[in-house]
Parts: structure tokens; sequence; C-alpha cells
């Protein structure tokens, strides 16, 4: 069974094996089950990596293991050769672990993916996971069991908090999506809406928010329109000061987007639950 | 010395008065969350340019273009014509509309603004600009490496150059964990029960002893009466975390009190590690939370 491209059958290649978190994380997600059958570093072709043979291309290691999803824990400044490699070879979903990978880079990969029919997911993410089943990312593996609620979200280690809280009030998940904190994304909140609001095995989406962009006001039209299963969400920033603004363009853009409390009325609007605070959610999901 | 709009004034620039005949405002922005750029134009430019697009919303261009495609002459003068200018300054316009392009991708720009350009009678003039740029990118744009951000405390600039995001605030708990989100929702939920945090720091993903050491250090610079640290570990590794505050212990034997919560990756062993040493960690937020509320009133 898929799940946002990924499944228990998958086949995963870490790019940047070698490196101290490449390697830690390889053996995390080993732990756990997922099926890593081949790393990639460049000139290290060869070696091992807690049993997992390297390589020094994705190319390479496709024909050799049949890989056909990668994880990237490549340095930012060299995410983009490594992520273009990784669609040129084919794979199917590429999850980009880096943060501050340069925004521009991304445009680029966004696109070269979309003309593929390929998907990016990502950057500076904690990756995706499908409880007792794969877990392709850097977040804990022990926050929760397979059920049917979708978390998604755009912070990492809040995101580990609320995916616990879950757990540990025996809520299952069906699916937890970390999109990532960065401006240009490989998926938006909206694609990963949409997906979970037509996944048959998901009857809730639990989503995490938090100040900045308009992400959350755009999903929150989106879910308006489009989305009848029940929504709980929670927004962080509730108490940060106002932070600077894109010029005049940004709020030429969208209005006055960015502040928790807009984007907590637009939830509001669409019919979303908001939790006050970050363990409020399961109660929530019992409502 | 003076601010302006929170910023404080570092330098004038004087320049020639410009006989103002109509002001304009241009600009090219990424709409990060569409994935695109927008070409937005007016003809009501200036100071007000905010009002105008909340008030009179018509009265704003704004045409969508890919990077792939790029701004096209055609969708330039397009815009130009709509902006109403006589033939004789449409190829001017055009040209000032593709300038913000080329400048937009040669400096990995989010945005770039003219506001106003201002028609005088000798021609166009771009009288005020801004540009925002990508520090993710600094390595490869030699211009912007030296650029200092000037709205920055002494703290915070020591803090960007030791890699974690760290903001000053005014209360009395020093605040160090991990991932933007886990540390905003914290300090909104200490705001919700009347606790005031001294700081925003997030220390990273993946954070090493060394960044995590530096980072204490910083907050105990700003005297709090109790520092609160929360991690969740998932790229970050609770045992690293463990040591960094060991040493940061035996270094500053005026440390205030510490408030800890660890769980995720290695919790176990970093837990360990402190209890060792005779320090207590917590596993819960909500523990941390009404620890510090014991300290802060004993």
């Amino acid at each position: 069974m898929a799940n946002m491209y990924i499944s228990d059958n998958s086949k995963v290649v870490v790019q940047g094996i070698t490196g101290n978190q490449g390697a830690f994380h390889t053996k995390l997600m080993l732990e756990y089950g997922t099926k890593i059958v081949a790393g990639v570093t460049p000139k290290k072709g060869g070696q091992e990596v807690h049993s997992v043979p390297v390589f020094n291309t994705v190319e390479e290691a496709v024909r050799e293991t049949g890989c056909d999803i990668s994880i990237i824990f490549v340095p930012a400044r060299f995410t983009f050769e490594a992520v273009k490699e990784s669609l040129s070879a084919g794979i199917k979903m590429t999850c980009i672990i880096t943060e501050n990978v340069p925004v521009f880079d991304m445009l680029r990969l966004v696109e070269m993916a979309q003309e593929r029919d390929q998907h990016l997911i990502g950057p500076n993410c904690p990756g995706m996971m499908i409880p007792d089943k794969i877990k392709l990312g850097i977040m804990p593996g022990d926050m929760c069991h397979y059920g049917n609620v979708a978390v998604i979200s755009k912070s990492g280690t809040l995101s580990y908090e609320i995916t616990k809280t879950i757990g540990n009030a025996g809520i299952g998940v069906s699916a937890y999506i970390g999109i990532g904190g960065d401006p240009v994304r490989g998926k938006t909140m909206i694609e990963v809406v949409e997906y979970y609001s037509k996944d048959p095995n998901t009857e809730k989406i639990v989503l995490i928010g938090e100040i900045g962009s308009d992400e959350e006001e755009k999903t929150a039209e989106f879910i308006k329109k489009n989305v009848s299963k029940p929504v709980v969400a929670y927004i962080a920033g509730k108490s940060a000061p106002e932070g600077k603004r894109m010029g005049h363009a940004g709020a030429i853009i969208s209005g006055d987007f960015g502040t928790a409390q807009g984007k907590i009325k637009a939830l509001k609007n669409a019919g979303a639950l908001i939790a006050d605070l970050p363990w409020n959610i399961p109660k929530l999901l019992k409502s | 010395m003076k601010e302006v709009g929170g910023f404080r004034v570092e330098a004038i620039l004087i320049e020639e008065l410009a006989t103002i005949q109509h002001e304009y405002y241009c600009s090219i922005a990424l709409d990060a969350s569409g994935r695109q750029f927008f070409l937005i134009a007016s003809k009501e430019g200036g100071i007000d340019i905010e009002e105008v697009a909340a008030s009179h919303p018509e009265d704003i261009i704004k045409e969508r273009f890919s990077f792939k495609q790029g701004l096209t002459r055609e969708l330039a003068k397009n815009v130009a014509e709509q902006l109403g200018f006589t033939p004789q300054l449409l190829n001017a316009v055009i040209n000032i509309f593709l300038k913000l392009w080329e400048i937009t991708t040669k400096m990995e720009a989010q945005l770039v603004e003219i506001n106003p350009l201002v028609l005088t009678p000798s021609g166009l003039i771009a009288v005020d600009g801004k540009m925002i740029l990508d520090d993710d990118a600094a390595f490869r744009q030699p211009l912007i490496q030296n650029l200092e951000e000037k709205k920055l405390s002494d703290l915070e600039k020591l803090a960007k150059q030791a890699g974690f995001s760290f903001v000053e605030l005014d209360g009395e708990i020093g605040i160090l964990a991990n991932g933007a989100g886990l540390t905003m929702a914290l300090l909104d939920v200490l705001s919700q029960i009347g606790l005031r945090p001294a700081n925003f720091l997030d220390v990273g993903g993946g954070a090493s002893k060394e960044r995590v050491y530096k980072a204490l250090e910083l907050i105990f610079k700003l005297k709090p009466r109790c520092v609160l640290i929360n991690i969740f570990g998932g790229i970050t590794r609770c045992d690293i975390v463990a040591e960094a505050i060991i040493q940061a212990l035996k270094d500053f034997t005026t440390a205030p009190p510490m408030v800890i919560r660890l769980t995720g990756t290695n919790e176990k062993e970093g837990i360990e590690l402190l209890k060792n040493e005779g320090i207590n960690a917590f596993k819960e937020v909500i523990e941390v939370v009404n620890k510090v509320k014991e300290v802060l009133s004993g």
C-alpha cells in the first residue's frame, strides 16, 4: 500500500551515508525496519555503512539494488547536485533532510521534479513515516503506532512533541509528513492535505503550522472548499514579537498574512478545530 | 541614536531633489508557497502603497510567471502598457522590469522593489529601493557575504556567528530549545500562564556539543533567574546535549538553576549522563514548566 509514494516495500538509498548524520540515521532507520538497500557518497563506492553497500552514484545504486526512494543527508551546497542526480536516476520520491538549501536551488529542483512527475519533500524537514511500516527520516521512531490520523507539519521538533502526545493518547497515525520549514518546498502544505483528504486510510488530519508565509491561510481556503474530513490544527508563535515583513510586496501579494492570529482565524473559518496547547490535540481528535 | 521603523539610523544619503510628476511602484517578488514569481506594479506608488493594496486592490497590477519561463519581454510590455506609459517611455519601463528580473536571478533575490519609481521632466528615476536576499546562498553571492544585519543586538550577532537563531526578549527565564516551532510553542505556553522568557533560542538541527555549550554561555550572559532547556531529539542527540550541559555547569560555577527536559533520539543515554552528575532531567514539557514555576517562586 503506497502512501505519499512510499510503502513498507520501498527500497531506500541514503545519499550522504558516510557522513555523521547519514550514518547515524541509517542505523536508526534500519532498526525501525526501513529497507535501506544502498548508500551513495561520491568517491566512496565499495565501502559499507552498517552493512549497507556504498556506491559512487545513484545511477549505479539503482542498477545494482533497484532502490526507488532516496533520502538526502548531504551538506546544503551539494544538495542541488545530489537531488538532480536522484531525479536523473529516476527515483520516484526524494526526501531532503538538509537545511540551509538556497531557495533558488529548490525552485530549479521543484521544476525538474514536476516535469518528470517525480516527487520531492523538504528541504529542512524531518522526513516522513508510516508508523510500524517505514521511517524515512530523522524523527524519533517511537512516537506512535499505525492508525487513521495523518499528521502534517511545517515544524520538525514540535511535530515530534505533538505526534508523541497523540500516540500516548492511544490514537494511531496513518502517516507523519514533515513538509519542512523553508519557503520553497518539494511538497506544499496544500498538496499534502489534498493527498490525505483523499487517502482511504486517513479519517482525520492534524495540521501543525507556525508564523510566517501564507501557506496555512492558503491551505485553510483549500480545506474550506475541498476537505470534508475533520481537521485539527495547532499554530506556534502566538507570543512571538512581530518580525520583519517582506517589504511592501508581501502585503500586496496576500494582504495581512503570516501572524498566528490570522492563521488561526482562517483555519477556524474553514471549519478546523484549533488546539490552544499542543497537548490538547488528542482531546480534539476524540471529540 | 534615532530609530526609524525599529532600525537604527546608520547613515544618511543625500540626493539631488527630483521634480516629481508622478510616483509608480514596481517589484518582482517570489511567491514562495506558490513556487512562482510576481511582477507587481502600480500607478499609485509611494509610501502609501500598502494602503492602496488594501483599499483599491484594482490599482495594483500583479502578473505571475514561472521561474523557468522567467519574465518575458511580452509580459513586461503588457504591464508597462497597463500602467499607461506614453510610447516614448514604454521601452524604458520595459527595460526597468527586465532589469529587475535580471537582478532577481543574478542575486538570488526574493524581492527586488523600486518604490517610488518617479517620473520627472527628464525621465524615470528610481528614488528608493529594497531587496530581500537569501542568507543560504551567501556562499556563492560575494556581494552579500559582507552585509551585516543592522537590527541585531550584540548578543544576537554572536548567536548568528555560532549558528543558532536567537532573539532577546525581556523576561527572566533563559530558554534553550531545538526547532523553531517547538521553541515558539514553548514560549507560547509560558506566556499563556504568565511566565516571561528572556530569549528565544533555537539551537538548530544536529547541534554539536560546542554549539550547545556556546548557546548556554550566551544565555548566562542574559543573567536569567533560571534556564529552561527543552530538547526533543530527532537529528539532535540528547547525549550530546547532556555532555554540553555538564561541561557548562563545570565551567560556570555561578550558573542559574537549570530545568531540563530531554526526550527523543538517545534520550536514555542523555538522561543517564546527567544522572551520573547528580542532575535531574524530565521527559515531559508540562513537568519542566511546573518546575520552572516552582524555582521562580522559591
